[in-house]
């Protein structure tokens, strides 16, 4: 049989007590932090080029959540000609377009003038290994 | 006519394992797609452009094979860890439109919309659609109804339907959609019921709906009439929110090439019965008896067809892998006979229960069993941590060539960080 002791966060003991026992909390979840709505957040692999501007870089995991909608700059993942692609959202005189990373950019695309094109999922975080 | 305030939706997801591999796949969006059973063995799910081209559910491959290349039909062979995700998703999205929901299948669930005004009925199924679509991806059918077979009904009839609802509860028409809905699709009529009906000439719901109950009640069982008491409205089967827990696993699997030697077909009964009592710890449970079956194909003839099964009753319950393992291949080993070539083999574990009811047999040393269910805890631990079978047992073989095939498969994963999703950067 085991004999199961009440266990003490602080040592009883005759030193000055520990002023932080009050403030212990759980460990750190990044889950909880990176990811507000559980089910409609996926994590994706970038692959191939980076996006400098923006700050992906290939190889880099995208935190997207589905459930939101883009604002102005958004980063979002939109299928554009049957592939899944990140892009910049941008919103100019109640007008949407994609952008490849900034604003300048020429090769911007109209959403309204592209209705195939949707919107996947919003980009929340970037996990980038150093 | 109403018996009851009962307000029941139920929520399929559509050509749900097509949907999934759609998902990270937007190239197939629109073009025929179907899903294969393990070992790429039949149609397990299809596209609607793939429905229009004449493949039927659940026929085998071959069968179908030239229509798949004629119109470029994309295959994939099931990726189960990606489905079992998606779904996680999705049951999550709608446990948040009703706490009160009964999980039915990986793609389905009853909720209970009571408290939803019948004026709003309509107007919730569709934000419920909504929902789900732009959260998880998956395109869904809600059917509305006072009974669970009659929500069955109605989300038969919201599949055809453009706008995915149906609602009988403020519709007028029951009747005449019953009417549309042919016996054998009826929630509860299988095949047998089925011959009987028609021969009987019940053909529709509306059919069953109109006969008499003492009719019923004579010439069929209680389920039977169950089914017509809910297709008229009342309520026979309740909504079941908490999960039932298993009464026996089963674990099998066709062989990727057909199998001789005993030695593999012990790493395929070792590799069973670790995934089977992995997955009845997980669910706290112990068991009491074992079956262990092995099988040629069907299609053999004369002296090369042979199935045998063997049952065990073991000593004390358990839910110790090795324990098991051994027991399984002792079995085995009593059924195996050589010279055929195996095509399936399988173990089910039943009479399953809480383990928590486990008790200490008389002859067995206490310390033993104490630091065998550390080692299963550890086993668990670790495999749920850094992959299943991350840790296994060497019996289970190391390169499995009997293993299932697989050719199709999309190696895209949404649980797994090794095989995440990809996407560009253009």
């Amino acid at each position: 049989m085991k004999l199961l002791l009440p266990f003490h966060l602080q040592k009883v003991g005759a030193g000055f007590p520990s002023p932080a026992t009050d403030y212990v909390e759980d460990d750190i979840d990044l889950n909880a932090h990176l990811i507000k709505n559980i089910p409609s957040t996926f994590l994706i692999r970038v692959q191939g080029k980076s996006m400098n501007k923006v700050g992906i870089h290939n190889d880099d995991i995208l935190v997207v959540d589905r459930s939101l909608n883009p604002k102005n700059c958004s980063t979002v993942v939109a299928n554009v000609n049957e592939e899944l692609v990140v892009k910049t959202f941008v919103k100019e005189k109640n007008q949407s377009f994609l952008t490849s990373g900034s604003k300048e950019i020429k090769d911007k695309i109209n959403l309204a003038e592209n209705p195939e094109i949707v919107i996947w999922g919003v980009v929340t975080y970037v996990i980038h290994a150093l | 006519m109403l018996y009851n305030n009962n307000k029941i939706a139920l929520v399929d997801c559509n050509s749900f394992y097509v949907s999934c591999e759609r998902l990270f796949s937007p190239s197939i969006d629109k073009k025929p797609v179907i899903v294969l059973s393990s070992n790429d063995g039949c149609v397990i799910s299809r596209s609607t452009e793939a429905k229009a081209l004449g493949i039927k559910m659940g026929e085998p491959y071959f069968k179908v094979k030239k229509i798949v290349q004629e119109n470029d039909v994309k295959t994939f062979s099931t990726n189960f860890s990606l489905y079992g995700d998606i779904s996680r998703r999705v049951m999550k999205t709608l446990k948040q439109f009703s706490p009160q929901m009964e999980i039915y299948s990986i793609d389905e669930a009853f909720l209970n919309l009571s408290s939803v005004k019948n004026e709003n009925l309509l107007e919730h199924a569709y934000k419920i659609r909504k929902t789900v679509l732009k959260w998880t991806g998956i395109p869904t059918s809600i059917g509305i109804a006072s009974t669970k077979t009659l929500s069955k009904a109605a989300n038969y009839i919201a599949k055809k339907e453009k706008s995915g609802v149906v609602d009988l509860i403020n519709s007028k028409k029951t009747d005449e959609l019953l009417s549309e809905i042919k016996i054998n699709n009826v929630w509860g009529v299988g095949k047998q019921l089925t011959k009987f009906y028609i021969k009987n000439g019940i053909n529709t719901a509306y059919d069953l709906k109109k006969i008499h109950n003492g009719w019923i009640k004579k010439n069929t069982n209680v389920f039977g009439s169950r089914t017509a008491m809910e297709l008229r409205g009342f309520p026979c089967v309740s909504l079941e929110p908490h999960e039932e827990k298993r009464k026996n696993c089963c674990v099998s699997r066709s062989f990727g090439r057909k199998v001789k030697k005993l030695e593999e077909l012990n790493e395929a009964i070792t590799t069973h019965c670790l995934n089977a009592a992995e997955k009845i710890r997980l669910d706290k449970q112990t068991v009491k008896k074992i079956t262990v079956f092995i099988r040629t194909s069907p299609f053999q003839i004369g002296n090369s067809y042979y199935a045998n099964s063997k049952d065990v009753d073991l000593p004390i319950r358990t839910n110790d892998s090795i324990m098991l393992i051994k027991q399984a291949l002792i079995a085995l080993k009593s059924i195996y006979k050589k010279g055929y070539r195996y095509q399936k083999t399988g173990i089910i574990f039943s009479s399953l229960k809480d383990s928590d009811i486990y008790k200490k047999n008389l002859f067995s040393e206490i310390n033993n069993d104490e630091k065998r269910i550390k080692l299963m805890q550890a086993i668990d631990h670790t495999n749920t941590r850094y992959g299943r079978n991350s840790l296994s047992i060497a019996q289970a073989g190391l390169k499995k060539k009997w293993n299932v095939k697989k050719q199709h498969a999309s190696k895209i994963d949404t649980s797994c960080f090794n095989f995440l999703p990809t996407v560009k950067i253009a």
